[in-house]
């Protein structure tokens, strides 16, 4: 893996654009970073790469296949239609044919821009549009002139992976309704619109005078402009509340209705006996309630569109191995005759066997038949450490090959394996997981019963006063007609989208209202240790010198050298510890040998280095002049989980290396932001007790639960939530997702696995944990606007019901009502960006 | 009584004409990519020597 020199982006060797910049060469990852780095070098602005303090890089690095399989595109093409507007081919069949594919690696406007050009200067290529926003490509081609071999090809040649795309159903399914949504909004705003046009002639009739008749055509045609409104864009409210009326269910969307329609009734009622009529307030109602579900569904598509793309694209294949049948008995001729396929997984039954690159994921579970090599199973246990598999070894699904390719035979598929059984601990807690009300729901639950009593009491008591039954109904009905507060349906969703809007420019996604909510009273949080509360990946932290002859940089840096060849995780912090000095001819590495399990060997600078572990040192007759001495001290850190590597040549150890877990930087005034909020903090691990403690006790956590299987982890968080406690846990790994989803608030971290990025309510794109203490604070705040905004919505109403039951109402009183409060709801949750726009951390 | 109804009239096309353009935007799909266009305005048309055009 290389590092983008100007995004720090890592990715494979293949994909680098390499650039010599005055006689430096430089590695970057897109053609658009190396023309960013160029212009910032040419301007004389070098400074700027000295200045960022940048320890993560923006976007997780997904990993992809290494070949495009056309197989796979080939069902995704499809016979365009007629271009819409080019009417000159008339009937003509198109003989063009079409893809729509995700275009990976793209970072940046200039990507985009890189590929479409690059498609469209590609002779046969008709027509190629690729979304900034959601980078799927849209391609039309001449299948005479071109094919889609070459068209995949021309993406790649540039540096940039296309992939099969189907959008998950549920996707699918989210963006149809918003764009339903959209019209049924814009045709009721558009209406409503109109309406005010003839409403506020009737005022001005009202006041002035207006003829009887004009005032009737006036008031016709605003039944007329209404009756849309209510019927078709109202039509999935009216639905919701005969549904809910079953069940005897008041939610918002009966209030709504319930206002409407009275107000609709009354005015038809009104418009034949010369009164006043009130289709703006009916309109209007259903308009913003509209404006507000449209939002919501904006919001919450835009987090799932994010949380699509962190998620793998990767198609779910394995590579099985295959022998030819004459070469069973002959065990040498053995590899000769493999034959190497790729197999969807579902596919793949007990017994096969299946071969993994270093990179890749595990599939199954298994055992090792052939091979050796280091698998990270962090994600999977919590254990920070690779593990060696050699033959015979029993390997994870879902666990990642460090460097070595191993062969192995499944032994358990489908819902038996330990990745299944976790996608179950999953679905076990969303399925026991009760939805906490949101407040509005619980507003509305007891205000619908009460403004119905009030209307009743108000007929009952005209009745026993002797006025007409006409009256007495039409009073009863106005009730009804003001006590529906139209900003309520704004008043959630305008806060919800102020805050995601605020919440998402600083990395967080939130994927529904109701996290909100949920977060306003939050006592524990939870924090999972491997890539939580660490970077989940090796550095190095210390290097100890035992010949004190030698200069600890002239280590560092050969050490480095020989480890830059190496693939393993621990060579790769070793490497990057020296950044650029490895570039130096002096450091030049022949001979270069990798000891699985052990560490690696080179020829460096005239010496032939050794470097490994404490087995590979006594197998090389490699040892310190003063062995009990090294061995106390390395102990001593290898009983707080760092792994110590040994260096050393000419049978003489010359200094051993901590490399360590690293804690992420702002972990410790993470925890004192969240203790000064008053939540309890602790952390949970599937990790020893000694490493679990050592960390957690460095940033200051007292609390810590070590050795937690995934369901140690969701039962934890069940009994603390038992006593009414809201809990919320912070992860990364399959291993916790099942915590996640149990938790009050599951948040994931933006390069964690896609499970536990599925399960979570909220997901941090950057992985900076200070977003947490900042998240919990503007939720609690907008928590607060929220309700504010409720009891606003409903004020104005309430105050007016007074005159309605006095029979004194006029449709003025209701605009002004509806008025007054839709903008005190906006104006309010304005306040939420203001607030956001503070430090992420306060200080203490 | 003439003008105000040829001007209800007036408004009711007009209007009609709106919303049916509206409707239309949505399923072509004119809000699928709110990002894009600032982007390609600022691109440069440079393509005289390719097919492109036709698009």
């Amino acid at each position: 893996m290389l590092q983008c020199s100007h995004c720090l982006i890592e990715f494979p060797d293949r994909e680098a654009v390499r650039d010599n910049i005055d006689g430096q060469e430089r590695v970057f990852c897109c053609p658009g970073c190396d023309g960013i780095y160029r212009f910032i070098h040419s301007e004389g602005l070098d400074g700027f790469y000295g200045q960022r303090k940048w320890s993560e890089t923006g976007i997780a690095a997904p990993f992809f296949d290494k070949e495009p399989d056309i197989k796979q595109f080939a069902e995704h093409v499809t016979e365009c239609e007629p271009a819409p507007g080019t009417m000159e081919s008339g009937t003509k069949a198109c003989n063009e044919k079409q893809i729509d594919f995700y275009i990976d690696n793209i970072r940046c406007a200039s990507c985009v821009w890189l590929t479409e050009k690059v498609l469209t200067k590609t002779e046969g290529v008709k027509f190629a549009r690729v979304n900034y926003a959601t980078h799927r490509a849209k391609i039309r081609w001449d299948p005479e002139t071109v094919g889609l071999e070459k068209i995949l090809r021309r993406i790649m040649s540039v540096g940039y992976v296309p992939k099969p795309y189907s959008e998950s159903e549920g996707f699918m399914a989210q963006k149809a309704e918003a764009d339903d949504l959209l019209v049924r909004f814009g045709t009721a705003g558009f209406l409503s619109s109109q309406l005010m046009i003839y409403s506020i002639a009737l005022y001005a009739g009202y006041f002035q005078g207006i003829d009887a008749s004009t005032k009737l055509i006036l008031e016709f045609i605003a039944m007329a402009l209404t009756v849309p409104v209510i019927f078709y864009s109202g039509m999935p409210l009216i639905r919701n509340t005969f549904s809910g009326l079953r069940r005897l269910h008041f939610s918002m969307d009966s209030l709504i209705v319930i206002g409407a329609g009275s107000a609709f009734i009354y005015s038809i009622y009104e418009m034949s006996s010369g009164g006043e009529v009130y289709f703006d307030t009916a309109a209007m109602i259903i308009t913003l309630i509209l404006l507000g579900r449209y939002l919501e569904a904006v919001a919450k598509g835009k987090a799932s569109e994010a949380v699509e793309r962190l998620i793998e694209l990767a198609p779910k294949t394995a590579v099985k191995l295959v022998w030819s049948a004459d070469a069973g008995n002959m065990a040498g001729n053995m590899a000769r005759n493999i034959e190497r396929t790729i197999v969807p997984l579902a596919s793949i039954v007990t017994g096969d066997t299946l071969e993994v690159k270093p990179g890749e994921r595990v599939p199954l579970d298994g055992m090792v038949l052939d091979g050796e090599s280091e698998v990270d199973e962090a994600l999977l246990t919590g254990e920070s450490k690779p593990v060696l598999k050699r033959r015979g070894s029993s390997v994870v699904g879902g666990s990642i090959n460090l460097y070595g390719t191993f062969s192995f035979k499944v032994t358990k598929t489908g819902k038996d394996t330990f990745l299944a059984g976790i996608i179950r601990a999953v679905e076990n807690a969303q399925a026991r997981k009760t939805r906490i009300q949101a407040f509005a729901d619980k507003v509305v639950g007891i205000f619908v019963p009460a403004i119905t009593a009030i209307s009743f009491l108000t007929f009952t008591a005209y009745m026993l006063k002797g006025a007409a039954l006409h009256h007495s109904l039409m009073t009863a009905v106005s009730v009804l007609v003001i006590a529906c507060p139209c900003s309520l349906g704004l008043a959630t969703p305008i806060a919800v989208m102020m805050f995601a809007a605020a919440a998402s420019s600083r990395g967080i996604l939130i994927r529904g209202g109701e996290v909100i909510e949920n977060a306003g009273g939050l006592k524990h949080v939870l924090l999972d240790k491997t890539g939580t509360i660490t970077l989940g990946r090796p550095e190095l932290k210390e290097t100890v010198v035992v010949d004190s002859a030698i200069d600890k940089e002239y280590i560092v840096s050969l050490t480095a050298s020989v480890e830059c060849l190496s693939e393993h995780s621990l060579g790769r912090a070793l490497c990057r510890a020296a950044g650029h000095a490895v570039n130096d001819p002096k450091f030049r590495v022949s001979e270069f040998r990798a000891i699985p399990g052990k560490g690696v060997e080179g020829l460096v600078d005239g010496k032939k280095v050794t470097i490994g572990n404490r087995a590979l040192m006594a197998e090389r007759l490699i040892r310190p002049s003063d062995m009990e001495a090294v061995e106390d001290k390395v102990r001593r850190f290898e009983i707080q989980g760092d792994t110590v590597i040994f260096v050393g040549w000419d049978n003489r150890l010359r200094a051993w290396m901590i490399v360590s877990d690293m804690i992420r930087n702002e972990a410790a005034e993470t925890v004192a932001a969240l203790k000064n909020m008053q939540c309890s903090v602790a952390v949970v691990s599937g990790d020893n007790r000694a490493t679990t403690a050592s960390i957690a006790s460095q940033v200051g956590i007292d609390t810590s639960f070590a050795g937690a299987l995934p369901e140690d982890k969701k039962d934890y968080i069940a009994r603390l939530q038992k006593d009414g406690l809201k809990v919320m846990m912070v992860g990364d790994g399959i291993n916790d997702a099942p915590a996640i989803t149990e938790a009050s608030v599951g948040v994931a971290m933006g390069k964690g696995t896609d499970i536990a990025i599925e399960s979570a309510d909220v997901v941090l794109t950057r992985s900076d944990l200070r977003l947490v203490p900042y998240f919990i604070r503007l939720a609690g705040k907008t928590s607060t606007i929220i309700k504010t905004n409720i009891f606003w919505s409903f004020f104005y109403n309430v105050v007016a019901i007074p005159l309605a039951v006095a029979g004194l109402l006029h449709p003025i009183v209701a605009a002004g009502a509806m008025a007054a409060s839709s903008l005190f709801v906006v104006a309010n949750s304005l306040r939420i960006k203001k607030y956001a726009e503070g430090k992420i951390l306060c200080g203490p | 009584m003439w003008t105000i109804g040829f001007l209800i009239f007036l408004s009711l096309v007009l209007g009609i004409g709106a919303w049916l353009f509206f409707v239309w935007s949505v399923k072509s799909g004119q809000y699928d990519d709110p990002e894009g266009p600032k982007y390609r305005m600022l691109e440069d048309e440079e393509d005289e020597n390719n097919s492109t055009k036709k698009q």
